[in-house]
């Protein structure tokens, strides 16, 4: 099947709902004050103009939407190799996309996209100037064909310049047979991923959850949840501490739960799969979205483990791309949940070429440990000092809390001063840092864009100063290790950055 | 593969960057920070004086709050000398270094193969002086971006051309 798309062309006809659906979110985000207000005072309105409003916000946003549909087409321009859009009911917007600058084409299904059978094509370009076409109803042979199409054009343009890196790659997980796919994460793996990470994500994505529901109980009903009488009526003064660990028990479940749940939305059925070099990964439940990894592109690889995931064989790799531009501060991150230790030195050795292994050793100077205790224990003691006996009369246990927290605190300090390392060896610097979730972030040599060293005046005669590796895809940071160390290699990547032009991105 | 050699780079012999000379910022430049700040604590001590003047709760405390004032003004100055002292750079054949810092000593190297772009900015108060300010970008986001500035507008021209020719060379 081969559509002609040199002529301007619409989207999908069904694509009006996902316009219309795309818009109510739009506006149900902006609006969603009023909304609330219209639910609970759901009585009190007279019901013929509730419904007669909700009609007409549905009729306008239906008209609005046909009129995007009408005003949205596409097509290719052969003359001059350029991908045009034009789009907007009011103000007009004409996108061109020169063809030989598309990095990449995305096909991608969200949730709504999928119960309606249609799917979303995005383009990808780089260049400093950032412009991002994407078609939001289109179906999935027309989808296939027009990706096609696009990057088949810049194959012709590729061939003219030589040694140009094979950057139009397809991605979609059903359409192409011959990629099969070489690692598959199972649900079983995800499960134990969900249950021992991002406790502290969880945690305050939670806190902020109750909070902000407490917030809108005490608006709406005007009580005050947290400071009712009531709850301190329910439990008598004994049982306090019993209360408090269940509900600290009651909390972390929902934690992990909440955790497990998040994970096995965002992460089900991950699959990741090889072709020409590059790794293509495509996962989620209700969105699913695919992505692809191109190895000269990626900056900065993490690989984390804590204790429990160490002794179930699960890590989590994170990954880094640079966007290519001049300055942008967008950074593209690539996660890779719950593989075990095969699959993480199958993916490195396809991101390296071979598995990256740990150098040369340093180790930060004691006197990090001294300053980090002193920021983090120290300073608060000191602001404790103070204010404690204000506080002191309202909670005669604080200074159990207080030395709780400095125990606690003090633990972690010294983990993170522990795990922190930076290795070096020919090809690879890796740092770990971390005091439960271990990180070890892996970059080649010739991804640095720049080295900053930094020394205290005062630590001159021990010796001992900072480093900040800068890359495209962040910077990598360690502090007060051996100077003259630092020193040596810094002089050596300067020389290998210096004496290779090779390529970064 | 016979014109192939590897052979193990003598890390001691190789050019350190940590001896290299730095040039200092040009002298004017120091007057381009005492006019700035003139024109700031200006504004900050009329402000204050008309506050002083017209709120008789604070009209008691004028002596004290003065004393704050020209303390401030010495610190400021003091650290704002300090920073222009330290301030240095130095184009080597393949990178560029940039040295500041007060408390501590920070040196940016970026060679020449990562540069972006280049560019040239001339603030108010350092074109009177004939002064601009030369900015070099890389792809490793603002914490990696130098800004010299305080080099005399020609020079700041040629070192501009300079890292043209380079980037082109590299490319």
């Amino acid at each position: 099947m081969s559509t002609d798309f040199n002529q301007p062309q619409r989207q999908s006809i069904v694509g009006i709902l996902v316009l219309f659906f795309y818009s109510l979110q739009e506006y149900a985000k902006a609006l969603w004050p009023i909304l609330i207000i219209w639910i609970v005072k759901f009585n009190e309105i007279n019901r013929g103009y509730l419904f007669g409003g909700i009609l007409a916000v549905f009729t306008i946003i239906g008209i609005i939407s046909y009129l995007k549909y009408l005003n949205f087409t596409f097509y290719i321009d052969q003359d001059n190799d350029e991908f045009i859009i034009t789009e907007g009911v009011f103000n007009k917007t004409k996108t061109t996309i020169q063809l030989f600058k598309i990095q990449q084409v995305n096909i991608n299904q969200s949730f709504i996209q999928r119960l309606i059978g249609v799917y979303e094509l995005v383009v990808d370009t780089a260049g400093s100037n950032k412009t991002e076409g994407s078609i939001k109803a289109i179906s999935h042979g027309l989808a296939l064909d027009l990706k096609a199409r696009l990057l088949d054009n810049e194959n012709k343009k590729a061939i003219d310049v030589a040694d140009v890196i094979d950057s139009h790659e397809f991605i979609d997980e059903k359409s192409i047979d011959s990629e099969i796919p070489f690692i598959k994460i199972s649900f079983f793996s995800l499960l134990k991923f969900g249950i021992t990470s991002n406790y502290v994500k969880s945690f305050l994505v939670l806190l902020a959850f109750f909070i902000s529901l407490f917030d809108h109980i005490k608006q709406i009903t005007g009580k005050d949840v947290l400071h009712d009488q009531n709850i301190e009526d329910y439990v008598d003064n004994s049982q306090i501490a019993t209360a408090f660990l269940i509900l600290f028990i009651l909390f972390f479940l929902t934690v992990i739960i909440v955790n497990l749940v998040r994970t096995i939305f965002t992460f089900f059925d991950y699959k990741i799969a090889r072709q020409k070099g590059s790794l293509l990964l495509s996962y989620g439940l209700l969105n699913t979205k695919s992505t692809i990894i191109k190895p000269e592109k990626v900056q900065i690889t993490s690989v984390t483990q804590n204790f429990f995931q160490k002794k179930m064989d699960i890590l989590h790799l994170k990954i880094k791309q640079a966007t290519g531009g001049e300055r942008e501060d967008h950074k593209q991150h690539i996660e890779i949940p719950g593989c075990n230790k095969l699959e993480k030195n199958e993916i490195l050795k396809l991101l390296f070429k071979k598995i990256p292994e740990k150098g040369v050793m340093l180790k930060p100077n004691f006197r990090k440990l001294g300053f980090s205790v002193f920021l983090t224990i120290g300073l608060p003691l000191l602001g404790f000092y103070f204010i404690r006996d204000l506080i002191i009369e309202q909670l005669p246990m604080t200074d159990y809390f207080v030395s709780l927290y400095v125990v606690f605190v003090g633990i972690i300090q010294f983990f993170i001063f522990k795990n922190n390392r930076l290795f070096i060896n020919n090809d690879f610097i890796i740092l770990q840092s971390g005091a439960w979730d271990v990180t070890n972030k892996i970059i080649l040599p010739n991804k640095i864009q720049a080295i900053t060293t930094s020394q205290l005046f005062w630590h001159k005669n021990i010796n001992i100063g900072s480093l900040t590796l800068h890359t495209a895809g962040g910077n990598i940071s360690f502090h007060l290790g051996n100077f003259t160390a630092i020193k040596q290699y810094v002089n050596l990547w300067l020389f290998e950055m210096e004496t290779s032009d090779s390529n970064w991105m | 593969m016979e014109n192939f050699i590897n052979e193990t780079i003598d890390t001691t012999q190789l050019p350190k960057y940590e001896e290299v000379e730095f040039s200092v910022l040009h002298p004017d430049y120091w007057k381009v920070i005492l006019v700035s700040l003139t024109i700031f604590f200006l504004i900050v001590g009329m402000g204050g004086g008309i506050l002083l003047l017209f709120n008789e709760e604070l009209t008691p405390f004028i002596f004290e709050f003065s004393i704050v004032y020209l303390v401030l003004l010495v610190i400021v100055i003091f650290f704002s000398r300090l920073s222009f002292k330290k301030k240095g750079f130095a184009f080597r054949n393949h990178d560029v270094l940039f040295r500041h810092g007060i408390i501590a000593t920070n040196t940016l190297v970026i060679p020449y193969n990562r540069v972006q772009h280049v560019s040239l900015h001339e603030g108010l108060i350092s074109r009177i002086f004939g002064l601009a300010k030369i900015e070099i970008f890389t792809a490793g986001g603002s914490s990696s971006d130098i800004m010299i500035p305080g080099i005399k507008k020609e020079q700041a021209e040629n070192i501009k051309q300079l890292l043209m020719g380079k980037i082109q060379k590299q490319l």
